[in-house]
């Protein structure tokens, strides 16, 4: 059963450095082999600062840069064996660079429980320099057994 | 972005991205990308007790899919929104097609914006993920 009394509860932040190889490393493992990723001159020519991180890089930052995350689901009473990635979403502000030091706070955004499952949205806030450059919000669903 | 928002109408199809199987090497350099090292979907022995006939692939790799077939059409800095809901499970061997179409075509804040259909089907046709990109010109 999870904790519906900790729906809005804010974690303590933590910080990501955000390195070059990480971004080739999750492309190759999409097989994305774009050269926007992989090529900074090809990246500066198409109007970018450096080689952008791609679409989902925030997965990276959330288990990479808060390990604890899974920690935290086990604090609420979910399921970490049966839990079920329901949606994912993402709204971006700035592209993210190779050397960008990003603050990242994540908070319980919603709890929900039924009778037929215990739906749970935790937030990701991320800010380089106090400017917020990426919101994600995933949402994890465990069936009741 | 070459494309003008004034040639791209609602009905545009995206082009779309067909991706070589997924392998469980694949699965294995993913989990160490992402730092998801559930091992549903690395392990087979834990997949098959979990009621599985094998492992699965993290749905955040489909997204990721879904992602190169997006920024294959419109680059990483025009992308204002993008969520995906996850609907069946993906296993090694399965042939994945990225696809999209423009729903919505829109000004708002001074933006000139598109909304996008957007999704992953298997060749038998089975949507494995499902979402929406909201891109900006």
């Amino acid at each position: 059963m999870v904790d519906t009394s900790l729906e809005g509860k804010e974690y303590s932040p933590f910080t990501f450095e955000v390195d070059r190889s990480k971004i080739k490393e999750l492309c190759m493992a999409i097989g994305d082999n774009n050269p926007l990723f992989f090529d900074k001159e090809y990246a500066i020519k198409q109007g970018y600062k450096d080689t952008p991180a791609p679409l989902t890089f925030a997965t990276v930052m959330n288990f990479w840069g808060n390990p604890e995350i899974w920690d935290r689901m086990k604090e609420i009473g979910i399921d970490i064996k049966r839990l079920l990635h329901a949606k994912e979403e993402y709204e971006y502000f700035s592209p993210i660079y190779p050397g960008d030091i990003l603050k990242g706070v994540m908070s319980v955004d919603s709890i929900r429980s039924s009778s037929l499952m215990d739906m749970v949205t935790f937030k990701s806030t991320f800010t380089r320099d106090g400017e917020v450059v990426l919101i994600a919000k995933m949402t994890i669903v465990v069936m009741q057994q | 972005m070459n494309l003008d928002f004034n040639n791209i109408q609602e009905g545009f199809e995206l082009p779309s991205l067909t991706k070589e199987p997924i392998t469980q090497i694949q699965l294995v350099r993913y989990a160490g990308a992402s730092g998801d090292f559930n091992p549903i979907h690395t392990v087979p022995e834990y997949a098959k007790e979990a009621g599985l006939d094998g492992t699965i692939a993290h749905g955040m790799l489909i997204m990721g899919i879904l992602g190169q077939m997006i920024t294959n059409f419109c680059g990483i800095k025009n992308v204002k929104k993008y969520s995906v809901s996850f609907k069946a499970m993906t296993k090694p061997g399965d042939i994945l097609t990225a696809k999209g179409v423009v729903k919505k075509k829109y000004e708002s804040e001074g933006e000139k914006l598109i909304d996008c259909k957007v999704w992953v089907e298997d060749s038998k046709g089975e949507v494995k993920v499902d979402g929406k990109v909201t891109i900006k010109f």
